[in-house]
């Protein structure tokens, strides 16, 4: 076992130092941040060659960490390079803007997303409703969206204090964190997917 | 446990991440408190330029909206401070060392100004980067040993801790806390806004000398 973790470790490492030294060579600001995300993957690959529910339970606060580290760093790229809005290159695809198709499509995946809960479910909900919105064009006050993930949030938070101090209600506690990721992860995605570039008007 | 930061006086278990009330983790808390409620309490200055050679100077106008930006982000970083000096689980501690990273990176990155900015995104290059031996370390921490605890650990007589995890864990707090090493980009910190910029080497300080105890602790 210990010569298998081993050779990954060996093969993560020569990963990293390959896309250390792509980063070193690199002298523009924007592939810079591409490479750094793949500069990012080998610190999640060390934490994967764990192998047990803990590099699980682990991943995921080191990927976050990462996205958010990266999303402030493109958010700084774009105001220092002064770039203010996207430009408008959408195509306009009658059969996206107005054919049921992408309502039937991404209700199937908000509804697969909600059967499965949890941070996947979140995951493959918050795909759908970013389809949605993206097929659409959607141009809407976001603040009551915001507020949603803000609260099912707390849920979440809620939820792990009575994990750790009142364990005899942890089935209220597992409804409360699985509904509340689920919730969370749906709307920050939409977030994601709508006010992207529209945060520094 | 007994350690190079005293005996603990207090422990706080959050399920099976237990923070520790050494005296050294103690103060070091306490010092991260008082400068989070300097920072809650006080009213940004104006910076002034005195032109050279005559009695006149004149005052630096900063928008009210950067300003409440930076004392969040001061607030934030101020909160994973006192995380980052008393948590006793490795990986907990590099978590709250990246968000001292990135906080830190919005406090300087607020400022409108294009040379900040350009400082500013360099470092978060460099914060980024961090994470990989900032993460690894711990990761192998746990590989070798089975348990991030760090009372764990100082239990054991025999330190199972290899020094490449030690040395990748000092790295990592190293590539996070460079804050203050970009003080050589004199445009950074001459950004307006007297206490927040301060909070960048603050927590830089003290996610240094919080590392300095776990690598010797484990």
């Amino acid at each position: 076992m210990w010569e298998e973790y081993s050779i990954g470790l060996l093969g993560v490492l020569l990963c990293g130092v390959i896309a250390f030294v792509a980063l070193a060579i690199e002298k523009d600001d924007l592939h810079r941040l591409l490479l750094i995300d793949l500069v990012e993957i080998p610190s999640l690959g060390i934490v994967a060659l764990l192998a047990t529910d803990l590099a699980e339970a682990l991943i995921l606060p080191g990927l976050v960490v990462g996205i958010a580290e990266l999303l402030a760093l493109s958010q700084i790229y774009l105001v220092k390079e002064g770039l203010k809005e996207q430009p408008e290159g959408r195509l306009h695809i009658e059969v996206i803007e107005y054919a049921d198709a992408p309502l039937i499509l991404s209700l199937f995946l908000v509804v697969y997303g909600i059967i499965l809960s949890g941070f996947t479910g979140g995951g493959v909900a918050g795909l759908g409703v970013v389809f949605y919105f993206m097929s659409r064009g959607y141009k809407e006050d976001l603040s009551l969206l915001e507020a949603a993930a803000g609260i099912s949030w707390a849920i979440w938070i809620v939820s792990f204090f009575v994990f750790m101090f009142l364990p005899q209600y942890w089935l209220l506690a597992v409804f409360g964190a699985g509904g509340g990721i689920l919730l969370k992860v749906i709307a920050k995605m939409s977030l994601v997917g709508t006010m992207w570039g529209r945060s520094h008007e | 446990m007994s350690s190079v930061g005293g005996t603990p006086l207090f422990l706080l278990e959050f399920g099976d991440i237990v923070m520790y009330f050494s005296p050294y983790t103690t103060s070091l808390f306490i010092l991260a408190l008082v400068f989070t409620c300097i920072v809650i309490l006080s009213r940004p200055e104006n910076q002034l330029d005195i032109i050279f050679g005559s009695d006149g100077y004149y005052t630096k106008e900063t928008e009210v909206e950067e300003l409440r930006f930076r004392r969040f982000m001061s607030i934030a970083c101020g909160l994973a401070c006192l995380g980052a000096t008393v948590t006793g689980d490795v990986f907990d501690f590099t978590l709250f060392v990246s968000l001292v990273g990135i906080t830190n990176v919005g406090i300087v990155a607020a400022v409108r100004s294009r040379h900040v900015q350009n400082a500013a995104f360099q470092y978060g290059i460099v914060a980024l980067a961090g994470t990989v031996p900032l993460f690894g370390g711990a990761a192998i921490v746990a590989a070798t040993n089975g348990t991030l605890s760090m009372i764990e650990l100082s239990a054991r007589t025999m330190s199972g801790v290899p020094l490449i995890a030690k040395a990748l864990l000092t790295l990592g707090v190293m590539g996070e806390g460079m804050a203050p090493f970009y003080a050589a980009k004199a445009e950074m910190f001459r950004a307006p806004g007297a206490p927040y910029v301060i909070m960048c080497s603050l927590s830089s300080l003290l996610i240094f000398l919080r590392v300095v105890e776990v690598i010797i602790t484990m």
